[in-house]
């Protein structure tokens, strides 16, 4: 019961900390999908499955958070490169702000 | 481009086409611009391993990127896909297996409405061998699954493979009286018939050079219509319709041709008799 809690509270968390990480991994230069993938996949305990990381690419790209441009690589086919939009930028310092604000606060009610 | 081992080729299309059944059922994600993703990923995952890449190192990627399940969030799915997936997924996932089978053979007690429930039935294999995880579990429910999709398959094929036989032989019908009224060559009854049946001959074999050709480039269109049996579609079988087409085409052309120029010789014959 207690496993199955834990579960379903990390499958929250991670979802909406997952974009973040996307949004804030590409704010300073733009890059492309595997680039991303790879460096997230460092973070332990953020990312179950790496392949869900590109339906969150594709969604943020609808949402006009995020563009793309097709640059040729000198290791092989073209690739695509994601970028924060003025949208997304503006969209990742609110989500930046408000976690900072929470965590700070989580932390202090945490050491009471 | 890296090459792939059969196996693993097999295992990626089935691992692609599950991608695609799910990414394509999310409005809030372009499907085609994932899949693109996914394939990069792929091949950026296994440079420079031994090729042909192995089924294992191919499965070692994949299970990395997860199933294709856990990418987009239920809540973003439209409701005919909840419903098909709920039916789907429970204590087993033998439920749209079985659905589909007794819609099949719901449909042979209410004959009226045979179709119907053939169609409904059709719908729900698909949809249950798209949610499948793998291989195995589509083999042990092929039982189940297959009748309604053998039947709508066989009945489309067989629709393609005759369709110009339908449409030539009622225009043989409609358009007789005109025919025989124009050209002197089909006044008799024999002759005339001769001469249709010459044509819808050879225009039934044109349409089976034509179609093996489709056949052979097996297109996006033809694959849906007939996944999941698009590999029983041999080179062999395509090369076979394509030579009996030919031959078809070739000889009834020939026979036609032939009695267009022999019955004028013949009555020119008989009137010098006369």
């Amino acid at each position: 019961m207690n496993a199955k809690f834990f579960d379903n509270w990390t499958n929250q968390l991670r979802k909406g900390v997952l974009e973040l990480c996307i949004l804030n991994d590409i704010r300073n230069r733009k890059m492309y999908g595997y680039e991303i993938v790879r460096r997230l996949r460092k973070i332990e305990g953020l990312i179950i499955s790496e392949g869900a990381i590109y339906p969150i690419l594709s969604r943020l790209k609808r949402q006009g958070l995020v563009e793309t441009s097709i640059k040729e690589s000198p290791d092989g086919p073209a690739r695509k490169y994601y970028k924060l939009t003025e949208q997304g930028e503006d969209m990742v310092s609110q989500m930046n702000a408000y976690w900072q604000a929470i965590s700070g606060a989580t932390n202090s009610i945490e050491k009471g | 481009m890296i090459i792939l081992s059969e196996s693993a080729k097999k295992s990626l299309e089935d691992y692609l086409r599950q991608a695609r059944t799910y990414l394509r059922g999310s409005r809030s994600v372009d499907a085609n611009e994932v899949e693109q993703n996914i394939t990069e990923h792929i091949e950026n995952e296994l440079e420079g391993a031994a090729e042909p890449v192995s089924r294992d190192a191919l499965d070692a990627v994949l299970k990395k990127l997860g199933r294709p399940q856990q990418w987009v969030p239920e809540e973003e799915l439209p409701w005919w896909w909840k419903i098909i997936f709920r039916l789907r997924s429970g204590p087993e996932d033998w439920r749209l297996a079985y659905l589909s089978f007794g819609l099949f053979l719901t449909g042979f007690i209410f004959i009226p409405f045979f179709l119907v429930f053939l169609t409904a039935s059709y719908l729900v294999s698909r949809a249950a061998i798209s949610l499948s995880n793998n291989n195995l579990q589509i083999k042990e429910q092929k039982w189940l699954i297959y009748p309604s999709l053998i039947v709508v398959n066989v009945i489309l094929f067989l629709i393609l493979l005759s369709w110009p036989l339908f449409i030539s032989i009622n225009i043989g019908y409609g358009l007789e009286h005109d025919i025989r009224r124009s050209f002197y060559q089909f006044r008799d009854d024999l002759h005339y018939w001769i001469m249709a049946c010459s044509f819808i001959i050879s225009s039934l074999g044109l349409w089976w050079v034509i179609f093996a050709i489709i056949l052979r480039r097996k297109n996006n269109v033809l694959q849906m219509l007939c996944w999941p049996f698009i590999d029983l579609i041999t080179k062999k079988l395509v090369f076979c319709l394509w030579l009996v087409g030919l031959i078809m085409m070739m000889a009834f052309t020939a026979v036609g041709l032939c009695y267009w120029l022999w019955v004028p010789l013949k009555m020119l014959t008989e009137f010098g008799r006369l």
